[in-house]
C-alpha cells in the first residue's frame, strides 16, 4: 500500500496492535501543546457517552521526537486506563491512543495522509478529523460528526456552526455561493478545523496522487469534500455549535488565508473540470441539528481602513489586475473605487462577474497563480466594507436571505465562467 | 602570337574546369551535409518537445511567470521555444559545417570565431531572459506584499528590485560578451554601491524620526490589523 512508503516503524508497530476499529479521531497536535491533552479527554469522554459498544482509536499526529504534545499524547494514559469513568457510563471497550511522530512540522496535508492511512489499515468505518486548538470541542460536537457516518452511512460530514454575523464573510461571499453555483452542493464550511469521513472516502483520497499539491498541503478538507461530491459520495453537514476564534495555524492574515483557501478552491475547479464545467448539477445537502445560525453580538472592526486599503490596492495593482479582469469588469471596478466612502457599494453581480475573472485567469495562468490569488485581497476587501455598511442594522434573517441572493447571482453568471474559461487568453503588455 | 594566346586561354580554360571539378563534389557534400542536418534537426526537436512534454515545462514556465514574458514578446510557449530553438542550432551548425568543407579560405576562420563566440551569445541571452523573469516576478512579489500590508510606497519598492535586477542582468551579459568588462564591472559597483550607501545615509541619518515612526508603526500595525478585520473563515 502507498502509506508503506510514508508511516514510520513505530506508527505500524502501534497501529497493528490496535488491529480493527469502528471509530477512528485524528488530530494534528503541532503547537497545541496546552489543549492537547483537554481534547483527549473530550474524545475520550464522547466515545464513553456515545459509543460504548465501538471500537476506538484516537491518532494524534504530532511533529518530530521532541514535540512535547506527541509525548505527553504517548504517554498519557487515557481515561480508562486511568479509572475514570464518566459517571453512569460503563465503556465495554478500550480506547486506544496512537501517536505519530512526523519530522519535522508537518503540514495539514501530511497529517490527513497519516490519518487516512491509518484509517485505512485499520479498516476504520468512520473516521473523524478535529483540531485540538478549538474551543468548541466538546463530546457532543465529536459525536455530531462520527454519527451520520457511522449509524446514517454517510461518507463526508461538514460543520455548521453559530456565528457572528460580521464573521466568516469570505466564507459567506466567496468559498460558499461559488462552491455551490459550480459544485452543486451547499456546503457552508467547505474549509474547517473539523470534519467526518468514511472509511471508503478515505481510501479513495489516499490513493490519489495529490499529495505534493501546494493546494493539498495548506488545506486538504476542501479537496476531500470535493472528491466525495466527483465520485457521488453522501454528504451532509452537522450542527457544532459555536464556532471557534482562530488563535494559530488558521492564521487571521487575510492574504494568507486567502491563498489558503481561495487558492485551494481554484485549484479544484482546475483539476475538477469535468465535475461543474459542462454539467448543471444541484444537490441539496441534509443537515443534522439546527442549521447554521447568526447572533449580533457587536464588533469593533475598522471600517475606514479597510475602505483605504481597498482604494489604495486598485489603484496600485491596476497593472496586475488589467491582466487579470475583463476590461469591462475592470472599468467598473475602477469607477466604483472614485465613490466616496459614504456611497461606496460593491455589487453582488460585479463582485460575482470578478470573481469569475480570476477564475478563469487562473485556469489560463495570465500571471503566476499565487499572485494572482493575492491581487484578491483589495477587491475582497472592497466587498467586505460594502457588506459591512450595507448590513449593519440588518437582522440574521435578513443577512440570510441576501445570502442567498448572492448564490443565485453566482449560478445565474456561471455560463459567463464557462465562457472566459474556454476563451483563448488574450496578452495585455 | 596566336598560338600564344590560345595556349594561354586553354590553360585558363583547364584551370577553371579544374577549379569547377575540384569545387563540384565539395559543394555536392556541403548540400548532403546541410539536408542531412535538416532531417537531424527535426528529429531532435521532436524529441526534445516530446521530452519536455513529459516535464511539463510549459506548467513550470506558467508559474514562475516566463510564459508571460514570451507571449508580451509575441513569442511561442517555452516547450515549443526550446524545441525550435534546437532545431535552428542544430541545422545552423550542420550548414556551418557544410560551408566549411568547400574550402574556401578566410571563410573557415570566420566560421570558426563565430563558433567560438556563439555560446557566448546563448549565454548571455539565457542572462538576459531569466533576468527578465526575475526582475518581472520579484518586483511583483514586492509590488503585491506592499500593498496587502498597507505600505505608503509600494509601486516606489517594486521598481527599485525591478531596477537593481535589471542593471545586474545588463552588466552580467555585457560581461558575458566580454564587452568593455572592466568599464562594466566598475560603473555597476559604483553606482549600485553608491545608491545603496545614499539610501542607508538618507533613511538612518537623515530621517532618523521617520525610521522611528517607520518601525514604531510596523510593529504596532501588525497586531492592530489583525484586530481591525474581521474574521474571514
Amino acid at each position: 500500500m502507498a502509506e508503506d512508503v510514508f508511516l514510520s516503524d513505530d506508527l505500524l508497530r502501534q497501529l497493528m496492535s490496535v488491529g480493527e476499529v469502528d471509530l477512528l479521531v485524528g488530530m494534528s497536535s503541532l503547537h497545541a501543546a496546552n489543549t492537547v491533552s483537554h481534547a483527549l479527554d473530550e474524545i475520550e469522554e464522547s466515545f464513553q457517552r456515545n459509543f460504548v459498544r465501538q471500537r476506538v482509536v484516537i491518532v494524534n499526529v504530532g511533529g518530530g521526537d521532541n514535540d512535547e504534545d506527541s509525548a505527553r499524547a504517548k504517554g498519557h494514559d487515557n481515561l480508562a486506563e486511568k479509572g475514570v469513568r464518566v459517571p453512569g457510563i460503563t465503556s465495554l471497550r478500550t480506547s486506544h491512543r496512537v501517536a505519530a511522530n512526523v519530522p519535522g512540522s508537518p503540514s495539514p496535508g501530511i497529517a490527513l495522509r497519516t490519518i487516512l492511512a491509518a484509517a485505512d489499515l485499520l479498516r476504520a468505518r468512520a473516521c473523524a478529523v478535529v483540531s485540538p486548538a478549538a474551543s468548541n470541542l466538546t463530546p457532543d460536537s465529536v459525536a455530531n460528526l462520527l454519527r451520520p457516518v457511522y449509524r446514517e452511512k454517510f461518507d463526508f460530514v461538514a460543520p455548521l456552526y453559530t456565528r457572528n454575523k460580521y464573521q466568516g464573510l469570505l466564507a459567506r461571499n466567496l468559498l460558499y455561493p461559488m462552491s455551490r453555483a459550480l459544485f452543486g452542493w451547499g456546503i457552508r464550511e467547505l474549509f474547517s478545523e473539523e470534519w467526518a469521513f468514511s472509511g471508503r472516502l478515505a481510501a479513495l483520497c489516499l490513493n490519489q496522487d495529490v499529495w505534493h499539491e501546494e493546494a493539498i498541503q495548506a488545506r486538504p478538507e476542501a479537496w476531500m469534500a470535493i472528491s466525495a461530491m466527483a465520485s457521488d459520495f453522501r454528504c451532509c453537514q452537522a450542527f457544532l455549535g459555536e464556532k471557534s476564534q482562530a488563535t494559530k495555524g488558521l492564521g487571521r492574515d487575510i492574504v494568507e488565508v486567502l491563498r489558503q483557501t481561495v487558492g485551494t478552491l481554484f485549484w479544484c475547479l482546475e483539476t475538477r473540470q469535468s465535475l461543474w464545467l459542462d454539467s448543471g448539477r444541484s444537490q441539496s445537502v441534509p443537515t443534522f441539528g439546527p442549521a447554521h445560525e447568526l447572533t449580533s453580538d457587536p464588533t469593533d472592526l475598522d471600517r475606514h481602513r479597510i475602505f483605504e486599503m481597498f482604494r489604495s490596492g486598485v489603484t496600485e495593482l491596476e497593472p496586475i489586475l488589467s491582466s487579470i479582469l475583463d476590461p469591462e469588469t475592470h472599468s467598473e471596478i475602477k469607477s466604483i473605487v472614485s465613490l466616496e466612502e459614504g456611497k461606496f457599494r460593491f455589487k453582488s453581480g460585479l463582485w460575482v462577474r470578478t470573481l469569475y475573472d480570476f477564475a478563469a485567469s487562473y485556469h489560463h495562468a495570465v500571471i503566476n497563480r499565487d499572485h494572482l490569488v493575492q491581487a484578491l485581497a483589495p477587491l475582497y476587501r472592497g466587498m467586505t466594507y460594502s457588506f459591512l455598511a450595507e448590513h449593519s442594522d440588518s437582522s440574521p434573517a435578513e443577512m440570510e436571505t441576501a445570502s442567498e441572493t448572492l448564490c443565485g447571482e453566482f449560478e445565474l453568471q456561471k455560463p459567463y465562467l464557462m465562457e472566459r474559461w474556454k476563451a483563448k487568453v488574450e496578452v495585455k503588455s | 602570337m596566336r598560338q600564344t594566346i590560345l595556349r594561354a586561354l586553354e590553360q585558363v580554360y583547364g584551370n577553371l574546369v579544374h577549379m569547377i571539378a575540384e569545387f563540384l563534389p565539395r559543394f555536392l557534400v556541403m548540400l548532403i551535409i546541410i539536408v542531412i542536418g535538416l532531417l537531424v534537426a527535426f528529429v531532435l526537436k521532436y524529441i526534445l518537445r516530446a521530452l519536455l512534454g513529459l516535464t511539463k515545462l510549459d506548467r513550470v514556465s506558467d508559474d514562475a511567470g516566463a510564459s508571460r514574458v514570451l507571449r508580451m514578446a509575441h513569442l511561442p510557449p517555452m516547450t515549443e521555444l526550446l524545441s525550435r530553438s534546437i532545431f535552428w542550432v542544430t541545422w545552423i551548425g550542420f550548414i556551418l559545417v557544410g560551408l566549411s568543407v568547400l574550402g574556401v579560405a578566410g571563410l573557415q576562420e570566420q566560421i570558426s570565431r563565430l563558433f567560438q563566440f556563439l555560446p557566448e551569445v546563448f549565454v548571455a541571452i539565457l542572462i538576459l531572459f531569466l533576468g527578465a523573469v526575475i526582475a518581472n516576478f520579484l518586483s511583483r512579489t514586492a509590488l503585491l506584499a506592499a500593498v496587502n500590508a498597507g505600505h505608503p510606497s509600494p509601486k516606489i519598492l517594486s521598481w527599485s528590485i525591478r531596477f537593481v535586477i535589471w542593471i545586474l542582468a545588463i552588466s552580467m551579459t555585457l560581461e558575458e560578451l566580454g564587452v568593455a568588462r572592466r568599464t562594466v564591472i566598475s560603473a555597476f559597483s559604483i553606482i549600485f554601491g553608491a545608491t545603496m550607501l545614499g539610501l542607508a545615509i538618507a533613511f538612518g541619518l537623515g530621517g532618523q524620526d521617520l525610521a522611528r515612526k517607520c518601525l514604531e508603526r510596523y510593529l504596532g500595525d501588525t497586531k492592530k490589523k489583525e484586530e481591525k478585520e474581521p474574521q474571514p473563515l
